[in-house]
């Protein structure tokens, strides 16, 4: 997907009606949203284009791509399985979740399935902490989980890939 | 979402009315006396009026620091020829918290008239909401709410007709907790890394691209509606004299009702912990709070008894309502596994900018994770308290030190665990977190 | 500046202030770090650099500031400003368990390496470690590990270990050079500094300023890794002839208790280092990266051997037949040299003045990629003396096309090339040359007389940069016996002048 910077472009010119006049650098998050949200993951060429629309040192691209933990250069799995292991998560049921689901789809966290479905994380505190043990898997929300409908998402999932 | 049953006693300026699937729209929100203080303060009242009746309230940051608010506001000079920012906070990461995503969600054009309201008071033209990366519903209920809101001239050139204009810019963030300290989430709202700034100068004098900004929690300015609607005199009849209006506190670990509760400042802590959040799962006892995010010190059962929900009641106990992120452990459970999923907590989040939190913060994690996987030595104690106190008011932002008093706290609280586990290289209590485990039977056989 | 300006200049506001009760003043708006160096107390840092911006990172600054209620507060000094009346501490207990807990922190994860580090013996955390720790790790458990040669760029080797992420090399790129081509990337402890991945660093030409920055080894020229231990080393002070800037520059080479007979001697004249040395009127604290190249331009082959005709001669004997050919010349030419020293020019002057005309020649041209002007230091001339060499004499006239130029009338029949960088297709037929040079070259022995020529580092002297600055250069290195100091011998060249001859 060559010249994905230059189609969204567009998009990224309303964005910056509602901006004040100079603060062209700002766009460099939300543009890089975008462009995970299309490619799936960033990359070399998206950061070269986007410094270069942006105006911005090529470094300031590069140092929030590695800095920011919901960018990634390289491809994850079609289903993003995070999971919340911080205090609240942890006091109810979280260790075990993470291990539930290192069982169902047989790797650890931090890897991806070999088939390229599913990729399974650790994250730390996702602000939903009264309806824990939860995970996000892509953008949404999955709370109050427990073995079974783990499994029945992880089906789901699956089957809709 | 959980959101519990207005049963609670005191008055509630949030949680009072049943929510639906359209309790957040705009259409609902008139019905709840929405944009009326928006209206009232642009079509009666002055800049400086605003800023003045919110500094009578004696209304409180509620994002962890409770600064006045409207002391913070008054600092920004109406009239220098410098454009004035207000930033909304939304970055809600502090663990436990998770208030501002229900305000969001369930409320979200109060916040949003709030800060509307902030930035006629600072008479700023752009107006920016940092939420964070990672929420969805919180984030899309947002979005809605400003585009009603520019529909309904409530936003854009001339609001309401009058000469004040505003734009506002809801801006997502990309995962870092850091990013919820005000100058990393300017840096980040540049662009940058989310790398906080040294103080001088303040975010008041030299903010966003330098110039004077105002920062403030979700709850901070979902309650300026309603002191303008109130009027000031009104509004601190809630509450007590020092801690004036009400706190949304999200509760939850061990906790048999968890979710997000409405108190008015000084409720008693026992009555909120022991009835109306239903006690400890399975009728445990309670072993300790943690008050307002991880980033405040543990009070333990005892220490909690007496203690109103309010700043000063809860400095006095030892401790800060900080964010209102309360989280609530039960008898049964390792405080030195505790720590550790805490440390590992703060690592992970520290920027790496300052001396004392990028070597400390993975230092802390490094010598609790030997503890809990058998090999701690005696001096380890002494030194996680000396990294503490390495890390108290010496780093750039608060994490090293928080890092530093979530640690302490729990080992002067509970020594001996920490000893225990050193000395038997196992834990007291099995290494156990949890009273109801859903997913109990996946840990069978894996060693704690 | 006129009389009518000194008015208009303001008086700045002091400040009384006192650092571990010795009264001073601070200009107003100065932090208590510049207000202390400005006094002469040195302050420890690390990431602060009096003209880079503040970070605040490294922590080792705090001082404690005495208050009335008794309770102290303290921060760090490269941020504080100076308030009148403040009392600062610098060694309190409180200050030294500070930077005790800071110097801890700092080392838990480096590899304290200093054996086979290059910065030992010149390295803040060495130094700082002795003055303020002086303990050994509290730490029990294994060190971090990170890359240990990144290659930051073709000239600069990056440690991450041994890094402390002060940002000093950041901060220069983004604030001094322009060039922007390093950041920070990712969190925490993981944190590392990276060039900007186009890999703009290399085009940085200011890039190796970035080593004297490092207060720790974690930035090291590549060239010069393991190259010799700094405490064999001293240092002359010099000009850098690589443009008309001179900027004011450190060679270092061996101390001569270190000069060893033992050695392959070449070790005990080369350059081992150049650095720059702060001149706030030429360079400020900085150079370009020609000026580090130096040992390159003056180890080129020398020519150390007088000639006639090719054939090797005695240099007493050259000179002789030199002064011979001066002296029967009927319309001799000097092309001068633009890296003469202004001694050299003033002595080549004397001995030749209007006798001989001269014209002033650009010994070195740009080459090829090689950056003309730029908004910091580098000048288009690439000579350090011809502002003094076009003081005497005009220039050369610019050749017009390829083909032989008139710059010389065809009638010469005699030419004294000073220096390098002349073409000996210029020569007009017929004509007898004679050559002065420091380096080898195929036209030296085409010469009628050839005659060896001392180089900078081999004499003292001065250059006049374009802004008519004038710096001086000290000798570090012996000039061997079968070459001649070009000023000793203009006098004896033109001995054989008479006044009959016409400019």
């Amino acid at each position: 997907m060559t010249g994905l910077v230059q189609r969204l472009i567009p998009e990224f010119e309303v964005w910056k009606r509602r901006y004040p006049a100079g603060f062209e650098g700002s766009l460099s998050i939300p543009a890089l949203r975008r462009i995970q949200e299309e490619r799936g993951y960033i990359a070399d060429e998206d950061i070269a284009d986007l410094t270069a629309y942006l105006g911005v040192p090529r470094t300031q691209i590069d140092e929030v791509v590695a800095f920011y933990t919901q960018f990634t250069r390289k491809p994850l799995g079609t289903h993003h399985i995070q999971v919340c292991h911080n205090v609240s998560c942890s006091m109810r049921g979280a260790e075990g979740l993470v291990k539930h689901l290192s069982a169902r789809l047989g790797i650890k966290p931090g890897e991806t399935t070999t088939d390229g479905q599913f990729t399974l994380t650790t994250v730390e505190c996702l602000a939903s902490c009264g309806t824990a043990p939860m995970m996000m898997v892509g953008d949404a929300f999955f709370e109050n989980l427990t073995p079974a409908t783990v499994d029945a998402l992880l089906t789901e999932l699956t089957g809709s890939a | 979402m959980s959101t519990v049953a207005t049963e609670l006693s005191g008055t509630k300026f949030f949680m009072n009315f049943p929510v639906t699937d359209t309790s957040h729209t705009l259409a609902e929100y008139r019905t709840r006396f929405g944009y009326q203080a928006l209206e009232k303060a642009l079509r009666e009242m002055s800049p400086t009026d605003v800023t003045k009746e919110v500094a009578a309230a004696g209304l409180l940051g509620h994002g962890g620091a409770a600064f006045p608010a409207g002391r913070k506001w008054g600092v920004v000079k109406l009239g220098d020829g410098e454009p004035h920012y207000v930033c909304m906070n939304a970055d809600e990461g502090e663990p436990g918290t998770f208030k501002d995503r229900w305000l969001m969600e369930c409320v979200p054009h109060m916040a949003l008239e709030g800060l509307i309201i902030g930035s006629y008071a600072l008479q700023g033209r752009h107006a920016f909401i940092y939420i964070r990366g990672e929420f969805d519903l919180a984030y899309r209920r947002m979005a809605e709410a400003i585009e009603e809101a520019y529909a309904a001239g409530l936003l854009g050139e001339n609001i309401l007709g009058t000469e004040y204009s505003l734009d506002v810019v809801l801006y997502r963030g990309a995962g870092s907790y850091v990013c919820g300290e005000a100058s990393a989430m300017l840096a980040s709202l540049e662009g940058k890394k989310g790398w906080p700034r040294n103080r001088p100068p303040r975010l008041t004098v030299k903010g966003l691209y330098q110039k004077p900004t105002v920062v403030n929690n979700v709850e901070t300015l979902a309650n300026v509606p309603v002191i303008l609607r109130l009027g000031a005199v009104e509004f601190k009849k809630v509450g007590t004299p020092k801690s004036p209006g009400t706190q949304m506190i999200s509760i939850s670990g061990h906790i048999a009702k968890p979710g997000v509760y409405e108190v008015e400042y000084g409720y008693s802590w026992t009555k909120f912990i022991y009835e109306d959040c239903g006690g400890m799962q399975n009728g445990k006892a309670l072993k300790c709070i943690i008050p307002g995010g991880v980033s405040t010190k543990i009070l333990n059962a005892s220490e909690i008894e007496g203690v109103t929900l309010d700043h000063n009641s809860a400095v006095a106990a030892g401790s800060q309502l900080g964010s209102g992120g309360m989280m609530a452990v039960a008898e049964g459970t390792c405080m030195v596994r505790l720590a550790q999923v805490i440390q590992r907590f703060y690592h992970h989040e520290s920027c790496g900018q300052c001396t004392p939190c990028r070597e400390g913060m993975g230092w802390m994690e490094r010598i609790l994770n030997r503890i809990v996987a058998g090999g701690g030595r005696p001096e380890d104690i002494d030194r996680l308290y000396q990294i503490s106190q390495a890390n108290d008011g010496t780093t750039i932002c608060s994490l090293g030190d928080s890092a530093g008093y979530a640690c302490s706290a729990i080992m002067d609280h509970y020594r001996e665990e920490f000893e225990y586990y050193i000395t038997h290289k196992r834990s007291m209590y099995d290494g156990n977190l949890t009273v109801e485990d859903p997913f109990a039977s996946a840990l069978v056989g894996v060693a704690s | 500046m006129s009389e009518t300006a000194v008015a208009s200049v303001t008086v700045k506001k002091m400040l009384d202030f006192a650092i571990d009760g010795v009264a001073m003043q601070a200009e107003d708006g100065q932090t208590v770090i510049q207000a202390a160096r400005a006094n002469g107390v040195n302050i420890p840092h690390f990431c602060w650099h009096p003209q880079l911006s503040v970070p605040g990172n490294c922590r080792i600054c705090m001082v404690e500031i005495e208050q009335e209620s008794g309770d102290p507060w303290f921060d760090i000094a490269c941020n504080m400003p100076v308030t009148a009346g403040m009392h600062v501490l610098t060694n309190t207990e409180m200050i030294k368990t500070l930077r005790q807990d800071t110097m801890q922190f700092i080392t838990l994860n480096h590899p304290v390496d200093c054996g086979i580090c290059n910065k030992s013996g010149e390295c803040m955390l060495q130094d700082y470690h002795y003055e303020l720790n002086g303990a050994a790790s509290r730490s029990r458990d294994p060190k971090t590990h990170a890359t240990k040669f990144f290659p930051l760029s073709d000239r600069i080797m990056l440690d991450n270990e041994r890094c402390i992420m002060c940002t000093l090399c950041v901060r220069f790129t983004n604030e001094v050079s322009g060039s922007k081509a390093l950041g920070a990337v990712n969190r925490g402890d993981h944190a590392l500094i990276r060039p900007a991945e186009d890999a703009d660093f290399n085009l940085d030409v200011y890039s190796d300023n970035v080593i004297d920055l490092c207060p720790v080894g974690a930035l090291l020229s590549t060239e010069l890794l393991d190259h010799a231990r700094v405490w064999y080393l001293e240092s002359t002070r010099s000009v850098c002839p690589g443009c008309e800037r001179g900027c004011s520059i450190d060679v270092w080479h061996r101390k001569h208790e270190w000069r060893l007979s033992a050695l392959d001697p070449q070790m005990n004249t080369r350059i081992d280092r150049v650095t720059p040395h702060e001149n706030p009127e030429v360079n400020g604290l900085w150079v370009c990266n020609k000026a580090r190249d130096l040992a390159h331009l003056f180890e080129r082959p020398r020519a150390e051997q007088a000639m006639q005709r090719g054939v090797a001669a005695d240099l007493a004997v050259a000179m002789t037949t030199a002064a011979q050919l001066i002296g029967t010349a009927r319309k001799p030419v000097a092309i001068v040299s633009s890296w003469g020293s202004n001694e050299e020019l003033s002595a080549f002057h004397a001995a030749f003045g209007a006798k001989v005309p001269g014209f002033v020649k650009a010994d070195h041209l740009p080459i090829a990629g090689e950056i003309i002007e730029d908004h910091l230091l580098i000048k288009p001339d690439k000579n350090p003396n011809r502002k003094a060499a076009l003081a005497l004499y005009p220039a050369l006239p610019e050749r017009v096309s390829d083909a032989r130029s008139d710059a010389l009338p065809a009638d010469t029949d005699l030419v004294l090339v000073w220096g390098e960088g002349f073409d000996s297709a210029l020569i007009p037929a017929g004509a007898k040359v004679i050559r002065l040079n420091s380096y080898a070259h195929a036209d030296n022995a085409g010469a009628d007389v050839f005659i060896p020529i001392s180089v900078q580092t081999e004499r003292s002297g001065h250059y006049t940069n374009f802004a008519g600055v004038v710096t001086a250069f000290t000798a570090c290195f012996p000039v061997k016996p079968s070459i001649a100091h070009a000023e000793a011998v203009f006098a004896a060249l033109a001995a054989g002048l008479t006044a009959e001859l016409s400019a």
